[in-house]
């Protein structure tokens, strides 16, 4: 592992590849999916894939935002609350929309976009905390979880917002192509005229949303490696005073960067309105902030800044979801599987760790 | 010297404490209630709560809702609202049948007499003395019973044999685990019946369609699913659904939320138990009012009673009340 | 992290008591406004509550400032919390049936508890200092197995059957005094009238007094002694600390330990106090003790902090808490004023040395 960021040449598929040699995290994951496989039931199947990938979108979206703060250093704890925020104003313009008659690709449309807007102010909000004011990133995201919380809490007062175009929830667990055995795939549609039995069979490939976030994701993996932009985000990461002097304007960088951690969470609200058809506040124990952070330092990330990827935050989201799905099925009940998950990880790292090449890395 | 000057004020602090006023009287009648945890049910009872307040003039104060169920999280709230002062009759869901019987006895020393909801002190028993016997009385649907009947009712419509399975909040919160062990109790008189898992969400419904889309993956011969709050019937109904094995697969659920009853006109939950939260907290006013006005004798246990919602019954009167909104 | 630095450059050139304490003066702010907008806010049994209520965010806390110290983070006090409640009650409970009398069944339920609670700071330690794992992930680890174990341990179920005994240390005063008739130590007086029992006054929590002795042997250990020392030396570089001759993996495992042991005394407490244990008791906790450490002047990136900011941070929190809950302020609004006040104190943190004038 190099000690300062590099700046990739080739695409960012090969990228990719070259990732993927070098880590631990990718080759942990092959192996998971391969012993699961193997020990549990269906879980080698199209719709099981689809399940993890499906339920590891919204975890995905916060890992990509995530990312790119701690790169710098920081730590955004508010995306959890943001996405709730985002959750309960997107569904209520829509519920309302839909009850005064607006047309539903109308309700749908603004209820995004609006969600989407809104999660500007929180990063904005952060940014220029840490930023210009220096408050510590922890305390200025734990202040904006509170604070959307509360504003999320009462908008909707304590209750799911409920009523929402139907459309929408169809939208969102729709899938980009569908298999049924005998009559071959059909795109965006289910088969017409299915027969009862043969409701089973329906097999649908790769789910919409996640063919969104599988999109912007990768676009957000393009930039953080090949454009100044990600660059800047490395630099600053490294040595604040060093990117200061080499003429980066660290405080304005820094607020963009909240900025997008905060649309990430809103993109996640947004899509996990589509996929619910409802919308509700973020409880306390869900701790997605959490299990987004753990994915990025599992990826490689350092919670010091200056060491970090998009794609290692996607494969460390990808291990903590196959984990819980694999013993899942494996017939693991349910607090054995905290204490498997814990293990696991943990002696994935310390593998990592004893593997000569790693010795130079410090903590 | 600059030791002894600030140890000289923190004794002086200490000492203008014990100067410190005493507790006014009120002359409006003031009820607090003390929730358990910040969700639609506790809400609910609130709701009951304030009206019936309003319409026999009682002042009611809410406590902060709980972020999380348990003692650690609610006893604070409830000494700060103790010390605070000003009410004359607590409303309270104790989170701990058993850590919640000292606090709450230090209130009930003061003077203030008190009424259990949804959740009772040790073991609900208020007409044996006992150390927890000093509430008036406890008011609520057995969550235990509840279970017991949703048990039955999944166990019989999957013809007493096959695979069920429990997707479930909080093996720490009271309430919940009463309905899972009530569930269970029923399944043993199945011997047909297997219960291949019992999941914990932690009150995140995205947890309870990750975790039953797992099970329903790993058993594809499963018949029942029972999701033994709101969070989690949603997030297990739409598991359900997206395996397309609506119809297949029974889900029950409990409470009545409103996508819950919309699931249950789509026939994607075959049916839900509600519980009657407004009534709870009705009742809970009513009688303390009577109690703190004419001296009544309060019944020890109240049952409003819980009602099991099906898509037959959905538009009779009774099961309209039981929704909540 | 050079800004850090400059910034604790100007801190401590800049002089002032102000800036430098100014946690302390936010906290009498505090204690003022709630005083003036609340009701009985000053009064013994609420300032009584507002010690005992943070007591546990006290504990998870100190034990999180030597980690922090160091650098490093520990996630899983809260759970580790939840743990030692469970193994705590759990052998009270085997030592009650196997026929003991109660105050050992207390006095050794107590002790295996905090025994057992060392491992999985050793266990944090071990894998920070010896194997390299990020501090994050060993005690995001840690976190989930500590929880696993507790639950399948209380095999999903609070435990109760507790002897009653336990309950008299948790919720027992020092003093009790019935103004004009009685004065009792260690005793609550039993058998009074409706009048007395509403008149009497407690003073001194025992648990606070427990909780507070613990505090106090650790925060002259943090300051005082060549342990301590080295912990900060740990945390400013971990290069100059070996080159130094300390031997970090030995002392970064005592660190950890130090956290988990807190964070068992933390449950046991918690024990004493409810009768009963709860596998997640605590587990919203740990966030609210990594704040209380960092309003109290640490930083997360290590080489900075002291018990006592610790204590002040607590502090601040428990009165805000239950301030609002004085103040009558809505759920849903509380959770804004929270937000918004701690990144109010923070604020003011910055602005003192601007204040105050630069260094």
């Amino acid at each position: 592992m190099k000690a300062q960021p590099v700046v990739r040449r080739g695409n960012p598929g090969k990228g990719f590849l070259t990732y993927l040699g070098e880590r631990w995290s990718g080759f942990f994951l092959i192996l998971l999916l391969v012993v699961f496989s193997l020990i549990g039931r269906n879980f080698f199947a199209v719709r099981n894939f689809s399940n993890i990938l499906y339920f590891a979108t919204i975890y995905l979206l916060l890992a990509a935002g995530e990312t790119f703060v701690i790169i710098t250093g920081g730590i955004d704890l508010s995306v959890g609350f943001v996405m709730g925020l985002v959750m309960v104003v997107s569904a209520i313009i829509m519920r309302d929309m839909f009850a005064a008659g607006q047309p539903v690709a109308l309700c749908m449309v603004v209820g995004s976009i609006v969600g989407l807007a809104l999660g500007v102010i929180p990063g904005l909000i952060n940014g220029i905390l840490v930023a210009r004011f220096r408050v510590p990133p922890f305390i200025a995201t734990l202040g904006m979880y509170g604070v959307a919380n509360g504003i999320t809490l009462n908008l909707c007062q304590g209750f799911p917002i409920y009523f929402l175009p139907p459309q929408v929830e169809r939208l969102g667990n729709s899938f980009v192509a569908y298999f049924l055995p005998g009559r071959g795939v059909t795109f965006f549609q289910k088969p017409p005229n299915i027969a009862p039995e043969d409701i089973r069979n329906i097999v649908g490939i790769v789910p919409l949303t996640v063919l969104i976030t599988a999109i912007i994701v990768a676009i957000f993996a393009f930039v953080l490696v090949r454009t100044k932009f990600g660059r800047h985000t490395f630099a600053i990461g490294g040595s604040m005073d060093a990117a200061l002097r080499a003429g980066i304007n660290v405080p304005r960088h820094l607020v963009k960067i909240y900025i997008l951690s905060s649309l990430f969470a809103a993109a996640a609200g947004v899509i996990y309105v589509f996929r619910a058809g409802i919308g509700h506040f973020t409880t306390i124990s869900s701790s997605y902030e959490l299990f987004a952070i753990a994915g990025v330092v599992i990826g490689g990330a350092s919670m010091m800044g200056g060491k970090g990827s998009i794609w290692g935050a996607v494969i460390g989201v990808l291990i903590l979801n196959v984990l819980e799905n694999g013993l899942n099925i494996a017939g693991l009940q349910a607090f054995y599987r905290y204490i498997a998950v814990g293990v696991i990880l943990i002696a994935a790292v310390v593998i990592d760790q004893l593997t000569p090449e790693r010795r130079t890395r410090s903590v | 010297m600059k030791r002894v000057l600030s140890i000289a004020l923190l004794l002086l602090l200490a000492c203008s404490l014990l100067f410190a006023e005493g507790k006014k009287e009120t002359k409006q009648l003031t009820f607090a209630y003390m929730s358990g945890i910040l969700d639609p049910f506790m809400i609910m009872i609130e709701k009951g709560a304030k009206a019936k307040a309003d319409e026999l003039g009682v002042k009611l104060m809410t406590a902060e809702y709980p972020k999380k169920w348990g003692a650690d999280v609610q006893v604070p709230i409830l000494e700060a609202l103790a010390a605070k002062g000003g009410f004359d009759f607590l409303i309270v869901v104790p989170t701990s049948n058993e850590a919640l019987i000292a606090p709450l006895k230090k209130i009930s020393d003061k003077g203030i007499p008190m009424i259990t909801t949804d959740t009772f002190l040790g073991d609900g028993d208020y007409s044996k003395p006992s150390a927890w016997s000093f509430p008036l009385a406890y008011i609520g649907s057995d969550n235990e019973k509840g279970g017991y009947e949703v048990g039955k009712k999944l166990c019989e419509m999957v013809g007493g044999n096959g695979k069920v399975y429990i997707n479930t909040t909080n093996p720490d919160a009271s309430s919940v685990t009463g309905r899972r062990d009530g569930f269970l109790r029923a399944a043993k008189e199945y011997p047909g019946v297997t219960v291949v898992g019992i999941d914990y969400n932690l009150d995140n419904q995205e947890k309870a369609q990750q975790q039953t889309a797992a099970v329903l993956q790993s058993n594809p011969d499963l018949k029942g699913v029972f999701g033994t709050n709101l969070f989690s019937a949603q997030g297990a109904y739409r598991a359900v659904v997206a395996a397309g094995l609506t119809g297949a697969v029974k889900v029950a659920s409990w409470d009545a939320g409103m996508d819950q009853i919309q699931a249950l006109e789509r026939g994607e939950i075959d049916f839900t138990l509600a519980q009657r939260p407004y009534e709870i907290g009705q009742l809970a006013v009513e009688w303390g009012y009577k109690y703190l006005t004419q001296k009544a004798e309060v019944p020890k246990v109240i049952r409003p009673g819980f009602f099991i919602i099906t898509k037959e019954n959905l538009k009779t009167p009774e099961a309209q009340a039981s929704i909540y909104k | 992290m050079s800004d850090t630095v400059a910034l604790n450059k100007k801190r401590h050139n800049a002089g002032g008591w102000l800036g430098r304490n100014w946690a302390l003066l936010f906290l009498l702010l505090e204690v003022v406004a709630f005083t003036g907008m609340g009701t009985h806010f000053y009064s013994l049994e609420n300032i009584q509550n507002i010690f005992v209520a943070c007591t546990t965010i006290l504990l998870l806390g100190v034990g999180q400032t030597f980690v922090i110290i160091t650098g490093g983070i520990d996630l899983s006090v809260g759970f580790v919390m939840g743990f030692s409640t469970v193994i705590c009650a759990k052998f009270m409970v085997l030592l009650l049936s196997a026929g003991l009398p109660e105050p050992a069944v207390i006095f050794f339920g107590i002790l295996i508890c905090l025994a057992i609670g060392l491992i999985p700071g050793f266990v944090n330690g071990t894998l920070v200092a010896r194997l390299k794992v990020p501090p994050f992930l060993a005690t995001f680890g840690t976190y989930g197995i500590a929880y696993g174990f507790a639950e399948i341990i209380c095999n999903n179920t609070p435990i109760t059957g507790l002897p009653a005994g336990a309950g008299t240390i948790g919720n027992e005063y020092f003093f009790y005094i019935v103004p004009g008739k009685l004065f009792s130590f260690l005793a609550r007086p039993q058998n009074l009238t409706r009048l007395e029992l509403r008149s009497m006054i407690t003073i001194i929590p025992i648990i606070v007094v427990i909780g507070f002795v613990a505090v106090g042997i650790f925060g002259f250990v943090l300051r005082r002694t060549r342990f301590g020392r080295h912990t900060y030396a740990i945390g400013g570089s971990v290069d100059a600390a070996t080159r130094a001759g300390i031997n970090i993996p030995r002392h970064l495992t005592a660190v950890y330990m130090i956290s988990s042991f807190f964070a068992a005394l933390a449950g046991v407490m918690f024990v004493l106090r409810y009768v009963s244990g709860t596998a997640d008791a605590g587990s919203s906790l740990t966030m609210d003790a990594v704040v209380a450490v960092v309003i109290g002047g640490a930083s997360l990136y290590g080489g900075r902090g002291t018990v006592k900011g610790t204590l002040i941070g607590a502090l601040i929190i428990a009165v805000l808490e239950t301030g609002m809950v004085n103040l009558g302020i809505p759920t849903f609004n509380r959770y804004i004023a929270i937000g918004g006040i701690l990144i109010l104190a923070v604020l003011i943190d910055q602005f003192f040395p601007d204040l105050v004038g630069k260094g």
